[in-house]
């Protein structure tokens, strides 16, 4: 299960669309999740609730995944967040693929002038498409 | 005594709260940010003596019992990183009034979680806590980071998050997996686990793999020069001595406690190490803005910081402990010169006017020390640490080590003088505002770090007492394993 | 004491000139000259004690847990070199008034450092301890630098790296060298280290050895290391004859004799300074006879005499350590002053190019033949003290391994280089008196401007017949260098001696080479004399910084692809390396914990993930996430994680809500996969850490006991926080702190978002309720009290049974979305709530929770519960601790919402970013 879940997420990381990669954060973190559990041992399955029997599963990796499910859900919002301002930016009109700002990649500042380092000169293929 | 511990981490917390609560306040925010991280310094400093007479400090957390409770701990190693982060966060509270950045709103707040997190970090004792506050102190320098400035911020914050999200997916995946193999994440009650079972090892070993991703070593550094460069120079000031710091501590940490520094796996920490180092300054002199040259040099200083890890001799890792001490005060001097450059003039790149030695002396001053130090010249700190640590490798006698770390260390100069050449000295531009513009809040806090990097190569003697404190409370985590798991 | 005391005088000197400078203007060199003169004094009055060979010490303890001192000492070697750098300084002070324009910056600029120059060579031949040494030496190398490329010149940078570098690069050789004596001697006190050489031997002998010549050549400027002086000419003239003729130049010299103690009488070590230095002498030379650039012909005249004495000092004999002693002091004077004669010139007649300088001698008399009487001390002719010094000079070569064959050559090499000194300093005095005078209008410099240079000339000349007042200290400072022999007695006149011979020998063929000048120096011309070293040196440079931009290249990636596709491949590696590594796992532990309905789940997440990778519609791809999210929360149910499940659900429709939200006006189909080759490497990868992962979980997971802390967590959670709910209870009481960090992660991401919408308006005000969807409004309506209800109720009966704040949140919060979702400009009620404030609550609350506890004399986060009447859930800082994250959950959500939710105002693009594209 964990394997499955890896790898589509892997593979989603690696192509290009940041929404792609949010999916795949996603599906990773789904993956991380089930092995947090799996610490804990899948052999005994009741709910921590009331009563405690041999069954009862294991509650400190479920705290953790609980935690770890918030804190994936809070950066997933932050890249989202990421993802829609770039895209209301002026490369809007597109998934913005990972090209999109290539042409801005080698600048670091407010507009302090030229770029000579990598930016307007790179290989402009992924520019600008629409 | 031990409620000193909370302050680095609930203390900026609550003041954070209450900036939240009380906004639009620009001055109180100052005051009350400059005031919480003087506290956490005051806080790091007692808890530094304490540890420096061998005393541990630790906090159970909800005065639970040893292995159930998440603990706080204050040895010589995490009250020195305690307090130095503390100094370069007050100096860049300082700058960022002089830059501006802290008018931008939650600017003060964000960073003090950051700082929270940072100094939660150093002193927890279990994993999965340090998972989540590595977390605290992350998500603000995202925030931080897609802030600052202008172009270019959008792909390399995406850069940023995804790669710092990976680590923690990384970190994650390492700690459930040292869970599912042992049934525990304290520190304490790890100690020595992995040099035992090899399934431990291999846990650990994702665990450490996650966090030299987080603390950009070779091959996992070009994130770091890739997306730094683009925040504000303060903001970068902050990251380069808390972010990268913090994964680094907690190699170093882990490896001394979990692994007992299993001499098995010394190559390859001594072959990362080394590689980090060559890349990195290579790098630095291959770029051509005074941030991106920064920033690789963090990958290549922390290549010998990691060196002295890979030793592990307690004179190496007191080497170790020293250099990472210093080295933080110092980059971050260098970069709050770069946020003061940038105030003056706009840009930190290499290719514009010069002339700033002669409009501001005192910035220059502190360049020139900074760079100096981290070049490995005397008197300064970083000349010191490098001596350290060539002694430390020729006791071992790790001698492509020691050629490494010397031609590593004239590169390293090479580029500071680089620097130095293009924006301090030549033709001053022609518009004479560049220099009101740096102000004294601009150049105040880098001089000051300087001067402590002076002041850490002349008079090294406490700190180096401190340093083999720490160094031996890593040869042998017994005292500390003792105190943490209250057994 | 003394040692101490005229350092810090030094330096003193230096905190003053800003100082001296206000009040005295470029004057200001007078008071400094008498400055430097009274630290010369100070010295001075050891000399009895020196001279009886005593010596003075004083030490501090500096880094004592490495038994590193900062330790001070001075015998007489060290007290000559003292005495060379603050005489030949005191003069230099005294000529900068009248060379120096320019305003007061550069005045302050110039003094300060060379006063700092001054004052760190001087610790650098009193320091006793090796790593006091390199402190001062490495200082001398940065303030040299400082000097060349002073007042920023362009041109000058060049060369100031160039120096600097090269300098540098030797000190850490230097370096190197301390650190293998502090690890193999256990000491790094000069004093201790020289006087026992014998317990440095075998491998750390070679290589230390040759470390210090590579430290001693690269300073003073031997080959092939020389070609950094000539280029460190672009500096002031005070500066090239103060650092790069008499004082810095010389600490490698210094550097060698001290170290002869060490390693003399060994063949490679004499050898190769005999070897290396001969050669430097005649190279050196011969480059200096093409010069026409008078200071260009000084320069390497320097690097040639330099040469000559590395060659003696090889030698090694009591004879060649005067002799070497003796020519350092007597080149320091001379080759100062014709320094300064030629700055003088250069300053008079704005130029330095010997053919211009024509008959310089009819209008400049005075300048010229002290130009002149320096000149013959060059070139060893009598009375001079180059004479004497130059005469002990072939002595000691000729005495060269025991006066063989070998001895006889070295000074036949060293009367070579001599002879090409001569045809140089001849060059120089004949080239100002030729000719009609090209330029008529010059004068004579004021007297002042004359005097330091005068006075230094005279020196060297009268110093000649009475240099046996040098002799004592001479002789001393030979016996320090190394303590065997007995050295000579230094006379004018010795009588008619094999070195007379040579002298004369010398001048004659000198005469001879001056007499034919026009055909040597066609065939000076015509060979290639110097190997490139300094367009290698560059071209290493270049080659580096090039290599650099190489390995920068692969941070200027723009995407994240790259920078993921590494960490993965180590992980699938490491695990590669487990699996080949690990002994076998032990078989059955715990058998396999799967079970029949964990396949039916596999079986449709497959599906799910298998939909989720082909598609192309970005609707499709989330709701398929969504999918995938739901099946997992059923298998949690079964595993017995009922919190988690409901969480996990929560989370999944409120992420798939926001993602909509956002996604509201992106195109409704994902990027192109991409080329067919990436996607290959891309699935290769993806399968390899899916392998990886998979396997490393199945090995290091299987556990089949409860741990030790989950245990104690099922036995005595209840008993001791009074909840029944064990997961909850973890959270909020047993690791609250956990819970603590990840609510501020979420806060932090909600201020986050907050910012990141800054800029577009925060209320649409363009859609009105006209947008509003009534199916969805009237789900709204109906669903979101009950929500809100259903929120408060799990909130509260976190601790008993599944629920809690964050599931409680969640669930208003997916209340909220619902309402953006159906009113797009702004649902009723929900629209007043700001997520800033929330924030601040939340972040308040809880940690004023955490901190209670604190007030009450307890831990940080201990659980303290307020007693109430029954039918109410009892108050504790828990709940209030769980109010803190509810409130904080409930502001992200909130947030995201909001400021996702926003029709697509198109924001104010900042006018920068336009001017950077």
């Amino acid at each position: 299960m964990v394997g499955v879940l890896v790898a589509a997420g892997v593979f989603l990381l690696l192509r290009p669309g940041l929404l792609r990669v949010v999916l795949g954060f996603v599906l990773l973190g789904h993956a991380v999740n089930v092995v947090l559990l799996a610490a804990g041992g899948l052999g005994r399955r009741t709910a921590a609730l009331e009563e405690v029997g041999s069954d009862t599963a294991d509650p400190l990796p479920q705290a953790f995944v609980l935690t770890a499910i918030v804190i994936t859900f809070g950066i997933t919002i932050h890249l989202l967040g990421l993802l829609r301002r770039d895209a209301g930016g002026p490369a809007s009109g597109a998934d913005p693929t990972d090209g999109d700002d290539h042409t801005r990649s080698g600048d670091d500042d407010t507009g302090s002038g030229g770029d000579g380092t990598g930016g307007a000169g790179g290989p402009g293929t992924t520019g600008r498409r629409r | 005594m031990t409620g000193l511990l909370l302050l680095p981490v609930v203390g900026p917390l609550l003041v954070a709260g209450v900036l939240l609560a009380l906004p639009n306040r620009t001055g109180l925010h100052r005051v009350a940010a400059i005031a919480t991280m003087t506290g956490v310094l005051a806080a790091g400093l007692v808890l530094l003596v304490r540890a420096s007479g061998g005393a541990l400090t630790v906090l159970r957390v909800g005065g639970w019992p040893g292995p159930i409770a998440i603990s706080l701990a204050a040895d010589a190693l995490s009250a020195l990183l305690v307090t130095v982060t503390a100094l370069v966060v007050l100096g860049c509270l300082v700058s960022a009034v002089g830059s501006g950045d802290d008018r931008r709103p939650y600017f003060l707040p964000l960073v003090l979680v950051l700082a929270a997190g940072a100094g939660g970090a150093f002193l927890t004792t279990d994993l999965f806590n340090l998972f989540v506050l590595i977390e605290v102190m992350l998500v603000p320098s995202y925030v931080l980071l897609s802030l600052a400035g202008g172009a270019g911020r959008g792909g390399a914050g995406r850069v940023y998050v995804a790669t710092n999200l990976l680590g923690s997916t990384l970190l994650l995946t390492g700690v459930a997996l040292v869970y599912g193999t042992t049934g525990v994440v304290g520190l304490g009650d790890l100690a020595g686990v992995a040099g035992d079972q090899p399934t431990v090892a291999v846990a650990c070993g994702v665990v450490l793999l996650a966090l030299g991703v987080k603390s950009a070593l070779v091959p996992w550094h070009d994130w770091l020069p890739r997306t730094y460069p683009v925040a504000s120079p303060v903001v970068v000031a902050l990251f380069s001595g808390l972010l990268t710091k913090v994964g680094l501590y907690a190699v170093i940490r882990i490896y001394a406690v979990v692994y007992g520094g299993d001499p098995g796996y010394r190559w390859l920490l001594g072959a990362v190490a080394l590689v980090s180092m060559v890349v990195g300054v290579l790098g630095a002199v291959g770029e051509n803005a005074m941030r991106r040259i920064l920033t690789f040099h963090m990958v290549s200083q922390l290549g010998y910081v990691l060196l002295g890890l890979a030793l592990f001799t307690a004179a190496a890792l007191a080497a170790a402990v020293y250099y990472l001490a210093q080295y933080i005060l110092v980059k971050a001097a260098l970069f709050l010169c770069a946020a003061a450059v940038r105030a003056g003039r706009g840009t930190d790149r290499l290719d514009g006017s010069g002339g700033l030695a002669g409009q501001r002396p005192a910035l220059a001053l502190a360049f020139a020390g900074a760079g100096l130090s981290l070049a490995g010249l005397p008197p300064f700190s970083g000349f010191l640490a490098k001596f350290l640590l060539l002694r430390a490798a020729v006791e071992t006698g790790a001698w492509l080590a020691v050629t490494v770390a010397v031609l590593v260390s004239l590169v390293t100069l090479l580029s500071m003088v680089k620097i130095w050449s293009a924006l301090f000295t030549g033709e001053p531009p022609a518009s004479s505002s560049v220099a009101q513009r740096i102000g004294p809040t601009l150049v105040g806090p880098p001089l000051a770090l300087a001067g402590l990097s002076l002041a850490a190569g002349l008079a090294a003697a406490p700190l180096l007492v401190l340093a083999d404190t720490a160094a031996a409370g890593l040869r042998d985590p017994t005292a500390y394993v003792r105190a943490v798991t209250g057994r | 004491m003394i040692l101490a005391a005229t350092l810090a005088w030094q330096f003193g000197l230096a905190a003053c000139v800003p100082l001296l400078v206000r009040h005295f203007g470029r004057n200001a060199g007078y008071p400094l000259a008498a400055g430097y003169l009274v630290a010369a004094a100070l010295l001075l009055t050891r000399l009895p004690v020196i001279l009886d060979d005593r010596e003075v010490t004083v030490a501090w303890r500096w880094l004592p847990g490495l038994a590193v001192h900062a330790a001070l000492r001075m015998d007489a070697l060290g007290l000559v070199f003292a005495l060379l750098a603050l005489g030949v300084g005191a003069l230099i002070m005294a000529y900068c008034p009248r060379y120096l324009s320019g305003d007061e910056a550069e005045h302050d600029r110039v003094y300060l450092t060379m006063t700092l120059f001054a004052a760190a060579m001087l610790g650098l031949v009193l320091a006793d301890d090796l790593l006091v040494l390199f402190v001062f030496w490495e200082l001398t190398s940065i303030l040299s630098f400082v000097l060349i490329g002073q007042g920023g010149r362009p041109a000058a940078t060049g060369p100031a790296v160039q120096a600097l570098l090269v300098t540098v690069a030797g000190g850490l050789a230097l370096l190197t060298a301390i650190v293998l004596l502090a690890v193999h001697l256990g000491t790094t006190s000069l004093d201790t280290i020289v006087a026992e050489p014998e317990r440095l031997s075998g491998v750390p002998a070679w290589v230390v050895g040759t470390l210090v010549i590579v430290a001693a050549f690269t300073k003073s400027a031997q080959l092939p290391f020389h070609f950094w002086l000539p280029g460190a000419m672009v500096a002031i003239t005070p500066v090239s004859a103060y650092l790069h003729a008499a004082t810095m130049v010389k600490a490698g010299i210094y550097l060698l004799m001290r170290f002869s103690a060490v390693f003399g009488g060994s063949w490679a070590w004499d050898g190769t300074l005999i070897a290396v230095g001969l050669l430097t002498a005649i190279l050196g030379a011969l480059l200096a006879l093409r010069q026409y650039d008078l200071k260009a012909l000084l320069a390497y005249s320097t690097v040639s005499q330099l040469g000559l004495l590395v060659g003696v000092i090889g030698v090694g004999t009591p004879e060649a350590d005067a002799a070497a002693i003796l020519y350092t002091v007597a080149h320091a004077l001379f080759k100062a002053t014709l320094f300064m004669l030629v700055g003088i010139i250069d300053h008079q007649a704005g130029s330095r190019d010997v053919r211009e300088l024509a008959g310089l001698h009819r209008v400049m008399p005075a300048t010229v033949w002290l130009t002149a009487l320096a000149a013959m001390s060059l070139a060893g002719l009598p009375p001079t003290i180059g004479f004497v010094g130059k005469e002990a000079i072939f002595e000691a070569l000729g005495g060269a391994y025991g006066a063989g064959w070998l001895g006889w050559s070295a000074a036949g090499l060293g009367v070579l280089a001599s002879v090409l000194t001569f045809g140089y300093a001849a060059r120089l005095v004949h080239g100002m008196m030729e000719g009609p005078t090209r330029q008529r209008q010059l004068r004579e410099p004021s007297w002042a401007f004359l005097a330091p240079a005068a006075v230094a000339a005279l020196a060297a000349t009268a110093l000649g017949p009475t240099v046996a007042v040098l002799s004592p200290l001479v002789e001393r400072a030979a016996n320090d260098a190394r303590p065997e022999g007995t050295p000579p007695y230094l006379a004018f006149w010795h009588g008619f001696t094999p070195a007379l011979g040579l002298s004369v020998l010398t001048v004659l063929l000198g005469v001879l080479m001056f007499l034919g000048r026009v055909r040597v120096e066609r065939w000076l011309r015509a060979v290639p004399t110097a190997p490139p070293f300094a367009a290698l040196f560059e071209r290493a440079r270049q080659a580096l910084v090039h290599a650099g931009a190489v390995v920068a290249r692969t941070a200027h990636a723009p995407g994240p692809v790259p920078y993921l596709a590494r960490p993965l491949l180590a992980a699938v590696v490491l695990a590669a390396v487990a699996a080949v590594a690990l002994p076998d796992v032990p078989a059955g532990l715990g058998g396999d914990p799967a079970r029949p309905g964990d396949w039916l789940l596999l079986g449709l997440l497959v599906t799910a993930l298998a939909g989720l990778l082909v598609v192309r519609s970005a609707l499709a791809a989330i709701g398929l996430t969504g999918v995938v999210g739901l099946l997992l929360s059923a298998w949690f149910l079964t595993v017995g994680a009922p919190d988690v499940a409901l969480t996990l659900m929560l989370v999944e429709v409120l992420t798939a809500v926001v993602v909509m939200l956002a996604l509201r006006q992106q195109p409704p189909r994902l990027a192109p996969v991409g080329r067919r080759r990436p996607v290959a490497g891309a699935a290769l990868l993806a399968v390899a850490t899916g392998v990886a992962a998979a396997a490393g979980t199945a090995v290091l997971t299987r556990r089949d006991q409860v741990s030790e802390p989950g245990r104690w967590y099922l036995d005595r959670a209840e008993d001791l926080t009074g909840g029944a709910n064990v997961v909850n209870t973890v959270l909020v009481d047993f690791r609250a702190l956990d819970t603590l960090g990840e609510a501020v992660v979420l806060a932090v991401v909600a201020l986050g978002l907050v910012r990141l919408a800054a800029g577009r308006p925060v209320v649409p005000a363009s859609t009105g309720p006209a947008g509003d969807d009534l199916v969805l409004g009237l789900a709204f309506r109906v669903l979101a009290p009950v929500m809100l209800l259903a929120s408060a109720v799990l909130f509260l009966r976190g601790h008993e049974e599944t629920g809690g704040g964050f599931i409680g949140a969640l669930l208003a919060g997916t209340a909220v979305g619902l309402g953006q979702l159906a009113h797009p400009g702004g649902a009723p009620l929900l629209s007043r709530l700001r997520s800033a404030p929330l924030v601040a609550a939340g972040l308040l609350t809880a940690t004023i929770a955490a901190l209670l506890p604190l007030a009450a004399g307890r831990s940080l986060l201990t659980p303290l519960t307020l007693s109430t009447p029954e039918p109410l859930p009892s108050l504790s800082t828990s709940l209030l601790f769980d109010l803190g994250v509810y409130l904080m959950v409930l502001a992200l959500v909130v947030a995201a919402v909001r400021r996702l939710g926003m029709p697509p105002a198109r924001p104010a693009v900042p006018p920068d970013t336009v001017g950077a594209r």
